[in-house]
């Protein structure tokens, strides 16, 4: 059965490519562009894996996290961010995400991520 | 109307045939007006609706070529070019969907998006637009060469150093930052226009951003522009180039006010006392602008030595610097003596501070 991923993120262009190539990978992908609709997602399936931006519209990313960690805490979140200033990727881990993956990014890299927390997680 | 009360209107008279003919015109004319508003609409919901579904296709497109490894990449690419670029505006939507791929993807996908570029002929519709007259296409063309570090003949950029638009200008050194791994800063070189507030900021960030090596600012310390040699002060004082006090002390006697006044600044903040010396010396034939910065100079890095020799220099009409001397003077020994400055007439009730200060000193004397 397919790993289904759920992608959280307003940038249309990251949002095709990660779609494109997340399918490519076998995953079966979702997309939210904001906070909001990601967590109507959760609330009607389960995810096995959370890739989220920090910035978003309506509901930050950090926001996301802390709900997620709270409500869904065995789902592991990877963010995917501009942001390379040591504070907020400390945060970040501090909430407890898995990875931190920043922008630029490259694709072949972010899939082996993937693939490794989801192994993790399975473990 | 029948054509018998159109044939009364030869009986109307000429006023009201003048506003008759008046409100047609103007009637036709907000028609017509209307009927544009409407025509431009639509063309632009059209040209809107054009461009999102050629980025979608083009985002596709790219995807593909990036990630699909059953792409054919050799005749997809020229098929795609065959089909979908066909006007210069299609070029200036693909350019900035490359822009986009490329300020988000590093690695293999970075140097596909660079074959991509090529492949689709946008380098060579960029390097058109380098060579017209138009400004703006210039600017374009040079932001998106800088952006995807892609090189293009030194002959081609020059010029636009020294380009008259501020903008272009601009975008030529903003190139020149982003390509040139071994002389980045080359371009102050072959400046001759002034570097503005805003382009200072812009370099200044660009060498902290980039990953730039940060090239030796004393090379430029003799620029015949004073924005340049300005620049480079602060610049050796950010990076802490030590090296370059010498110059720094040199650049004391510049012709230029603003530029010995950036010096003094920087000696102060870099704390070298070795400089007051012909700080206190130049101090009478300085700007007050400038003899305020040495007063502040000598109270950061001076002694009340340095203080004492500036008190013949400052006239009983130079209230402002009295006001500075006497701050700076508090903070030192009494032996100041100020009392051959004061005038306590002028010594304001704005100033209570210094007044009673002064008046301490003259009682005191």
């Amino acid at each position: 059965m397919k790993k289904k991923i759920m992608v959280i993120e307003d940038n249309p262009m990251v949002v095709k490519s990660l779609e494109f190539k997340l399918k490519k990978d076998g995953y079966d992908v979702v997309i939210a562009e904001d906070g909001r609709t990601a967590m109507k997602f959760l609330a009607e399936t389960t995810y096995d894996l959370i890739l989220t931006d920090l910035m978003l519209p309506f509901v930050s990313g950090n926001e996301i996290i802390e709900f997620l960690k709270n409500e869904y805490p065995t789902i592991p979140i990877i963010v995917l961010s501009t942001s390379t200033q040591e504070d907020i990727i400390t945060e970040a881990f501090t909430m407890g995400v898995d990875d931190f993956i920043t922008k630029p990014f490259s694709p072949n890299e972010l899939s082996l991520r993937v693939k490794r927390t989801l192994s993790k997680t399975i473990n | 109307m029948s054509i018998e009360s159109l044939q009364g209107l030869e009986n109307w008279p000429f006023i009201l045939k003048v506003n008759l003919v008046l409100s047609l015109f103007f009637l036709v004319l907000t028609l017509l007006f209307i009927a544009l508003i409407v025509f431009l609409r639509i063309r632009k919901n059209r040209k809107e609706a054009y461009r999102a579904n050629f980025e979608i296709a083009l985002i596709d497109f790219f995807n593909h070529y990036l990630f699909d490894e059953d792409f054919q990449r050799d005749y997809e690419l020229g098929d795609f070019k065959f089909n979908y670029l066909k006007t210069s505006y299609d070029y200036k939507i693909a350019i900035k969907q490359v822009l986009i791929f490329d300020e988000n993807l590093k690695g293999e996908s970075s140097d596909a998006i660079k074959e991509l570029f090529y492949g689709l002929g946008l380098f060579n519709f960029l390097l058109n637009d380098l060579k017209r007259n138009a400004w703006y296409k210039q600017a374009r063309a040079l932001y998106a060469f800088s952006k995807l570090g892609i090189r293009v003949p030194d002959h081609l950029v020059e010029p636009l150093l020294r380009a008259k638009k501020p903008e272009l200008r601009q975008q030529a050194m903003l190139y020149s930052l982003n390509t040139s791994k071994e002389n980045p800063l080359g371009f102050l070189d072959i400046l001759d226009n002034e570097l503005s507030l805003w382009q200072q900021v812009f370099i200044e960030n660009s060498l902290i951003n980039f990953d730039l090596e940060v090239p030796d600012f004393g090379r430029w310390l003799n620029h015949d522009k004073s924005s340049v040699v300005i620049f480079c002060i602060k610049m050796v004082v950010s990076f802490n180039q030590f090296q370059n006090i010498p110059h720094l002390i040199d650049v004391l006697d510049h012709p230029d006010a603003a530029v010995r006044a950036q010096a003094i600044n920087s000696l102060k903040l870099m704390d070298v006392s070795d400089s007051l010396q012909l700080m206190t010396a130049n101090f009478p034939y300085e700007s007050p602008t400038n003899k305020r910065a040495i007063l502040y100079a000598i109270d950061k890095i001076g002694t009340a030595k340095d203080l004492r020799t500036l008190v013949s220099h400052i006239s009983k009409e130079e209230e402002n610097l009295q006001i500075d001397y006497y701050k700076i003077a508090s903070k030192f020994d009494n032996g100041i003596p100020v009392h051959r400055l004061i005038k306590p007439e002028t010594i304001k009730q704005d100033w209570p501070e210094f007044q009673s200060y002064a008046q301490r000193m003259l009682q005191g004397a």
